[in-house]
């Protein structure tokens, strides 16, 4: 009784300890689920997720409205000319034709999951629950990866939907029993959650939303298109050409439909491992940053 | 209990925590007073492991904070009202928080009630006011019902009622048996709840003391003396066991003496006296004399008797 007359008025009998609640130890899983809910408890990441969405179908109808163009062009011409019209506008071409722009706003959900906590001091808190660190990095790339991976199939589906009257009547739709168009397609889905990934160990090495977004922006868009003019500008210069297809962007494109740009380029699996490979360097960097740095 | 041994912290050329050894006691709310740039922060930093400490070591019930299996039931740390996200509303913030723990909802929505957030619960906490983010950042720290409840200037910010809520909250736990430390700059928030003080300046700490103690030590007494014939009083007190300082031609600051005594004896000598003051130096002033030449930022002498507002300008 002396204990509840001596307690702090809060509205509760309770006091501020009740004697049996519940705590628990820590677990990845657990961590796994409080990144989870910090990742869908904000607004960034609705709109993210909506702008990918509305990027992926919105180019893919711009892709197909040109292949109708296209084809209403070629009517007429020889079946060996619309032949070749479709080998560059395939259907997995139109389907997947966002995946660069998707990639970039991907990358800034992937920054912001941990900028966002080191410009507004939500890392100390993240850290006090848990001290190990790496858990709960490791919990944000983990539900990162889940949450790209799945919204790029998703949008990928809802591309093909929208695109499927337009490429059905030009004869340019997806073929499922392609192993190739497939393969490209699933390969889509991999270099958006590998750039997601990128930026988030970008984040978290750079620990500044804007200069991690600048530095994707620039890896991903700038530099590849200056090589992409200087193989066409300096095509005598050999180490050009080894540059460009060692470039993320680049490497990593070879297993997506948009790939077939450049003559010199990986074969497709070892151009998406290479682009594995930044990632997981990156990531390597990222971790050993937030485990020996104060926070 | 906290146990911090020779911890020291240097960033590059500057040291904040210099070798600082102490223990802070379980049952009993231990206060952390020190001025500004102190090292206070710094310190309860690396006792959760945010900040490694570049020399010595900081246990937390036995054991490095980051060794528990359950950190959040060892220590609830309010370290920065804002060390939340400012796009999340206060409740998901602290589901996030229960997750890591398995801390059941229920918990939440008790620590939300205890604090007095209700009404804004499901606001975005970047519109808080600081009180707020101040209650808010306490849910956070009581959440996982800790033994060991570190809180960084924790009524800054807020309302009277808050305060007050505050030093009643941390003198609870302490009744429970809990390790309660809380920092503040002002002498007069740790002498109302706490019952032990650390006092730290540049670093070092200054007393490790009851509060009483402090207290007692600080209330020196003296008595100031305005007389044409200074000198002859001042020789005359000496004589008679107080000590004596000049503080001006004409004018003596006189300890170990009641003004009383003083008078008496100048009028048996026949000695003018123009001013007899007594001057009970406030707790603040025995604060500011134990932190003088540890104080990082020194503000520039607006008021020659103004050295407590001084302090709290300081920080303001």
């Amino acid at each position: 009784m002396s204990a509840t007359a001596t307690a702090p008025a809060g509205g509760t009998t309770s006091g501020p300890s009740t004697g049996h609640t519940q705590v628990r130890n820590v677990t990845f899983a657990r961590v796994l689920r409080s990144e989870w809910i910090k990742l869908w408890t904000l607004r960034s990441t609705w709109w993210t997720l909506a702008s990918t969405v509305v990027v992926m179908i919105g180019f893919a109808l711009l892709l197909a409205l040109v292949v109708q163009l296209a084809g209403d062009a070629m009517e007429g011409a020889s079946p060996e000319d619309q032949a070749a019209m479709g080998g560059v506008l395939g259907g997995t071409t139109v389907v997947a034709a966002g995946y660069e722009m998707a990639a970039l706003v991907v990358a800034v959900l992937g920054a912001l999951m941990i900028t966002g906590e080191y410009s507004t001091g939500m890392i100390r808190s993240t850290f006090a629950a848990v001290p190990g660190r790496l858990p709960a990095f490791f919990g944000k790339a983990l539900v990162l990866v889940l949450v790209t991976a799945v919204l790029t199939a998703v949008s990928l589906a809802l591309s093909w939907l929208v695109t499927y009257p337009i490429l059905n009547a030009n004869d340019a739709t997806v073929d499922f029993g392609d192993g190739d168009q497939v393969r490209s397609l699933f390969g889509t889905v991999l270099y958006v959650s590998l750039v997601a990934l990128f930026a988030l160990g970008l984040g978290t090495l750079l620990r500044h939303t804007a200069g991690a977004i600048f530095t994707v922006v620039a890896i991903f868009l700038v530099i590849p298109t200056i090589f992409q003019i200087a193989t066409f500008a300096a095509a005598q210069l050999e180490w050009v050409g080894t540059v460009n297809k060692l470039l993320p962007s680049v490497a990593g494109a070879q297993i997506t439909p948009n790939a077939g740009q450049f003559t010199d380029v990986l074969d497709p699996w070892v151009g998406i491992a290479v682009l594995g490979g930044y990632t997981a360097l990156v990531l390597i960097g990222a971790a050993a940053r937030l485990k020996a740095q104060d926070a | 209990m906290i146990e911090a041994t020779g911890l020291t912290k240097r960033y590059g050329a500057k040291t904040a925590v210099d070798g600082v050894t102490f223990t802070v006691q379980p049952g009993q709310v231990t206060g952390f007073l020190g001025p500004n740039g102190a090292g206070k922060s710094t310190t309860m930093r690396m006792i959760v492991g945010l900040d490694r400490p570049t020399a010595g070591k900081v246990t937390v019930n036995g054991k490095p904070y980051a060794a528990h299996r359950r950190p959040l039931a060892e220590v609830g740390a309010l370290l920065d009202a804002k060390a939340v996200h400012t796009g999340r509303t206060a409740r998901n913030h602290l589901l996030a928080m229960a997750a890591t723990h398995g801390i059941p909802t229920t918990r939440v929505d008790e620590v939300i009630e205890l604090t007095g957030l209700r009404p804004v619960a499901t606001k975005r906490v970047g519109g808080f006011s600081l009180g707020m983010g101040q209650r808010l950042g306490i849910a956070a720290a009581l959440l996982g019902d800790p033994r060991t409840l570190i809180l960084d200037e924790p009524v800054n910010g807020l309302d009277p009622e808050g305060v007050l809520w505050v030093r009643n909250i941390a003198k609870y736990l302490a009744s429970e048996g809990r390790t309660v430390f809380l920092s503040s700059h002002l002498m007069s928030e740790v002498a109302l709840t706490a019952d032990h003080v650390i006092v730290i300046g540049r670093g070092r700490i200054l007393a490790d003391a009851p509060v009483q103690e402090i207290v007692d030590g600080a209330e020196r007494k003296l008595v100031r003396v305005r007389s044409p014939q200074a000198t002859e009083l001042a020789e005359l007190l000496t004589a008679n066991d107080a000590q004596v300082d000049g503080v001006e031609p004409g004018l003596l600051e006189v300890r170990g003496s009641s003004a009383a005594a003083v008078g008496e004896l100048a009028a048996a000598s026949r000695i003018v006296l123009h001013e007899l003051t007594p001057v009970a130096s406030t707790l603040e002033e025995a604060y500011m004399s134990l932190t003088a030449d540890s104080v990082e930022y020194h503000s520039e002498d607006i008021a020659a008797s103004g050295t407590a507002s001084d302090l709290e300008g300081s920080k303001a």
